[in-house]
C-alpha cells in the first residue's frame, strides 16, 4: 500500500525517508482523524473542561478549576441512585436480553434448514425500525390502557391494571426487545467454535441432551455470549429514549438525567460530571470484558497472561 | 457377495441387518446412499470398510453409532437390538474424521470426558486417563491444549478419548487421512497394536486400500450403497468376486475372453480361457458366463517381461511406455499387435529396463490369472 514511491529506500531508511514513503497513508487518515478529533476528542475535553467549573445558580457557570463539582455530586444521595438505577437496568436489561437472544442465536447458528437466512433477516428485522417507534409501539402494549392490561382486565385475569409502564419494569422489558437484535448478531458472530461434530462426539461419549449443552455448547459460546453482554450492557447505560419515554419520569438514568441538568436546570457543570462518570463506568465495564475475554481465551489456546 | 466368509460359525458380536438410509430428497440414479448393508463382526475383530468416496461408508458407520437414525434395517450388539437407543447410551466410541477434540479443555479433560459422563470416580478416572494415554504414547502432554497439539497427536487423542470408556464397539471414521504418508504408517501400526492389546470390536472406515488390506481382519468392499465382498485381506485381494473389487483394490488388467474348457469344481475350480493377443491362458476360479465368456484378472506386479528374442515363442508385446516410481518402474504394453494394453511393474532395479518401443516377451506367474465375474461395472 505505501509503494507509491517508486524509489522505495532499503528497510533502514531514515526518519525523513520513512515519513515520505508514508505521506500518501497519512494523507489518507487525515479526513478521518480531523474529523474525529472535532467530533470526538474537542468535545471530549471540553465536556471535561465544564465538569471543572461551578455552577452558580439560575444556568449561570462559574469558570474555574475545581474539583468540587466532583465531590458535590458525589456526596448527593440523588445521584448515587440514579448510578443504581443506571447499572440495575444495564444489568437487568443485559441478562433478560441474553437469556432470550441465546437460544435464538444457537437455533439460528445450528439450523440447515433452507428458512435459515429468512429466520435470520428475521430476528434482525426490527433494527430496520428506529428505536424510537418501538418504543412508542411498547407504551402502547405496556401501558395501564395498553393491549397487555386490557387484556388480563377483560379475561379477568387481573382486577387492577399491572404496572408495567413508567416504572423500570416496562424499560427493562422495552429494552431487552430492542438490544435482542445487537446480542444475536453478536453472538452469531462469536459462535465460530460451534461444531456440530463436536455435539456429536460428546453424545457418543455418553453425553446427554444437557451435558452436551452444559459441557460442550455453553463453554463453546461463551466468547459470543461475553461479547454479546458487553455490546448490551454498554447500550443500555447510555439508552436515554427508553428510559425516557417508558420511565414516564419516574426512572431516573444517567442519560436522563444529563438531559435534565443541560437543558432543563441549565446545570451543565453538573451534567458534565454525570457524563464523565458515565465514561469511567464505560472504561470499567470494556476493563472487565477484555480481562474476561482473556480469560475465555486462554481456555482455548491453553496460553496463560504471561504469553499473550 | 459369492465369497461369504469361510467360517460363518463365528457369531456376529456386531450385526447389521438390511441396512438401509435414504436421505430426505434423495433417491437419484443411485438411489440410497446406503442400500441394505448385511454385516456380521465378530467379537475382538477389526473389520475395515473400504470403498471410494461418497459410497456410504460414513453414513454406514454413523447409522452404527447411532449419529444418523437409519431408514430401514437393525443394528444388534451381543444380541441386543440397538436401532432405537439414543447415541448417548449405546457404549460406542467414535473417533470422527475430523477428531472433534473438545477445544475449551486440555488433552486430560477431552480423554476424561466420556468418564466424567459415566460418573467414574475422580481417582478411577485419573488411572484410567493416564493409562489410556500412555497406550497412546502421549502420557507426557496431558495438560496440554489441544490446540497445541501435531495433527498425529490430536490424532491419538481422539483415539484416547474413544478407548478409555472401554467401549462395546469402536468406530473410527477415516482417522489417518488427516496425516502425512510417514505419520499414516506408524499410525497404522498403533492403532493394530492398539486394537490388539484391547480387543475392542473395530469398524474402521477407508478409502485406502493399503490401510484396510494392511490392518484389517477382513475386509468389505463396498460400493454404490451396498457391500461388495466381505473377505480377509487375501481373498478381496486374490480372488476378487467382481470387476469393481478388483479394480477398486489394488491395481488390476481385466482381460476378457472365451472359456475353451473347464476343469474342477468350488474351490478348485478353473478354466482356460483364450485371450485375443496373449493366447490361453490357464486362471482359478470359476466366473464363466453361460456363453462361455469370462474375464481373467491378472494384477500388474505378476506379469514378467523379458527381452524378446527372434525364436523366443510365446505372447509378445510392445512396450508403449515405462514410468519410474521409485520401488517400481510401470509399463504399459500392448499385447501383441492389437490385443489388450496391459499395466505391468516390475521392481525398480531388477533385471533389464525397457524403454518404449522395445519388443518384450510376456509372462506371468501361473497362479496368477484369477477369473472375476464381469458385473459390468467399472470403476
Ligand atoms: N446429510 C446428508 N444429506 C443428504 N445426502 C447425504 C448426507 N450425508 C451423505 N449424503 C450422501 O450419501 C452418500 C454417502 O455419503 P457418505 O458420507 O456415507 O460417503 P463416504 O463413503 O463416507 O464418502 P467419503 O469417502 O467421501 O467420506 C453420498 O452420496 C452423500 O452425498
Ligand atoms: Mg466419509
Amino acid at each position: 500500500m505505501t509503494t507509491a514511491v517508486p524509489t522505495a529506500p532499503a528497510p533502514a531508511a531514515p526518519p525523513a525517508g520513512r515519513l515520505r514513503r508514508h505521506r500518501p497513508v497519512l494523507l489518507l487518515l487525515a479526513p478521518g482523524a480531523l474529523a474525529l478529533l472535532l467530533t470526538y476528542a474537542l468535545p471530549l475535553v471540553w465536556v471535561v473542561r465544564m465538569a471543572l467549573n461551578r455552577p452558580l445558580d439560575g444556568g449561570a457557570i462559574l469558570q474555574t478549576v475545581t474539583l468540587s463539582t466532583f465531590t458535590d455530586v458525589l456526596a448527593s444521595s440523588h445521584y448515587w441512585n440514579v448510578i443504581g438505577q443506571t447499572l440495575q437496568l444495564g444489568v437487568l436489561t443485559t441478562v433478560f436480553t441474553l437469556l432470550l437472544s441465546y437460544p435464538v442465536a444457537l437455533f439460528l447458528a445450528r439450523t440447515t434448514s433452507r428458512w435459515r437466512s429468512l429466520l435470520f433477516a428475521l430476528a434482525v428485522a426490527p433494527l430496520l425500525i428506529s428505536s424510537v417507534a418501538r418504543t412508542f409501539g411498547w407504551m402502547a402494549i405496556l401501558g395501564n390502557q395498553g393491549v397487555v392490561n386490557k387484556t388480563l382486565l377483560a379475561i379477568g385475569v387481573i382486577d387492577d391494571p399491572l404496572r408495567l409502564a413508567n416504572n423500570m419494569t416496562g424499560v427493562v422489558i422495552a429494552s431487552t426487545e430492542i438490544y435482542m437484535p445487537f446480542a444475536i448478531l453478536a453472538m452469531l458472530a462469536g459462535f465460530g467454535r460451534l461444531d456440530p461434530e463436536l455435539e456429536r462426539a460428546a453424545a457418543s461419549l455418553g453425553a446427554g441432551r444437557f451435558a452436551v449443552l452444559r459441557r460442550v455448547v455453553l463453554p463453546l459460546t461463551a466468547p459470543g455470549v461475553l461479547t454479546a453482554s458487553l455490546l448490551v450492557f454498554v447500550l443500555s447505560l447510555s439508552g436515554y429514549v427508553t428510559p425516557r419515554l417508558i420511565g414516564g419520569g419516574r426512572v431516573f438514568v444517567l442519560a436522563t438525567e444529563i438531559y435534565d441538568e443541560a437543558m432543563n436546570s441549565l446545570n451543565w457543570p453538573v451534567a458534565a460530571v454525570l457524563s464523565v462518570l458515565l465514561l469511567l463506568l464505560f472504561g470499567l465495564v470494556v476493563a472487565v470484558h477484555l480481562w474476561a475475554q482473556r480469560v475465555l481465551e486462554a481456555r482455548f489456546t491453553g496460553r496463560g497472561r504471561s504469553t499473550s | 457377495m459369492a465369497d461369504q466368509p469361510a467360517a460363518p460359525a463365528r457369531a456376529g458380536y456386531l450385526r447389521l441387518a438390511g441396512l438401509t438410509k435414504v436421505f430426505p430428497g434423495e433417491g437419484g440414479p443411485q438411489g440410497a446412499a446406503v442400500a441394505g448393508i448385511d454385516l456380521e463382526v465378530a467379537h475382538g475383530e477389526l473389520l475395515a470398510v473400504l470403498g471410494p468416496s461418497g459410497c456410504g461408508k460414513s453414513t454406514t458407520l454413523r447409522m452404527i453409532a447411532g449419529l444418523i437414525e437409519p431408514s430401514a434395517g437393525t443394528v444388534e450388539v451381543g444380541g441386543r437390538d440397538i436401532t432405537r437407543l439414543p447415541v448417548h447410551r449405546r457404549d460406542m466410541g467414535v473417533v470422527f474424521q475430523s477428531y472433534a477434540l473438545f477445544p475449551h479443555l486440555d488433552v486430560f479433560r477431552n480423554v476424561a470426558f466420556g468418564l466424567e459422563m459415566r460418573k467414574t470416580a475422580k481417582s478411577e478416572v485419573r488411572t484410567r486417563v493416564a493409562r489410556a494415554l500412555d497406550l497412546v504414547r502421549l502420557g507426557h502432554l496431558g495438560d496440554r491444549r489441544v490446540s497445541q497439539l501435531s495433527g498425529g497427536q490430536q490424532q491419538r487423542v481422539a483415539l484416547a478419548r474413544a478407548l478409555v470408556i472401554e467401549p462395546a464397539v469402536l468406530l473410527l471414521d477415516e482417522p489417518l487421512s488427516n496425516l502425512d504418508a510417514q505419520l499414516r504408517g506408524a499410525m497404522r501400526d498403533e492403532i493394530r497394536r492398539i486394537h490388539d492389546e484391547t480387543g475392542i470390536t473395530t469398524v474402521f472406515v477407508t478409502h485406502d486400500q493399503r490401510e484396510a488390506l494392511s490392518m484389517a481382519d477382513r475386509v468389505a468392499v463396498m460400493n454404490a450403497g451396498r457391500v461388495e465382498q466381505l473377505g480377509t485381506p487375501e481373498e478381496v485381494y486374490e480372488r476378487p468376486s467382481g470387476r469393481f473389487t478388483a479394480e477398486f483394490v489394488g491395481r488390476a488388467n481385466l482381460l476378457p475372453g472365451t472359456v475353451t474348457a473347464t476343469h474342477g469344481a468350488g474351490g478348485g475350480a478353473g478354466a482356460e480361457v483364450a485371450i485375443p493377443g496373449l493366447g490361453t491362458v490357464r486362471a482359478t476360479g470359476d466366473a464363466v458366463t453361460p456363453e462361455g465368456r469370462a474375464t481373467v484378472m491378472l494384477r500388474p506386479h505378476r506379469i514378467t517381461l523379458r527381452a524378446a528374442g527372434k525364436a523366443d515363442a510365446g505372447p509378445r508385446g510392445t512396450v508403449l511406455s515405462a514410468g519410474y516410481s521409485g520401488e517400481v518402474i510401470g509399463y504399459r504394453v500392448r499385447a501383441a499387435h492389437d490385443g489388450p494394453e496391459l499395466e505391468v511393474e516390475h521392481p525398480a532395479g531388477a533385471g533389464t529396463a525397457f524403454g518404449p518401443g522395445a519388443e518384450v516377451l510376456i509372462g506371468w506367474d501361473d497362479a496368477a490369472p484369477r477369473l472375476v465375474a464381469d458385473d459390468g461395472d467399472p470403476a
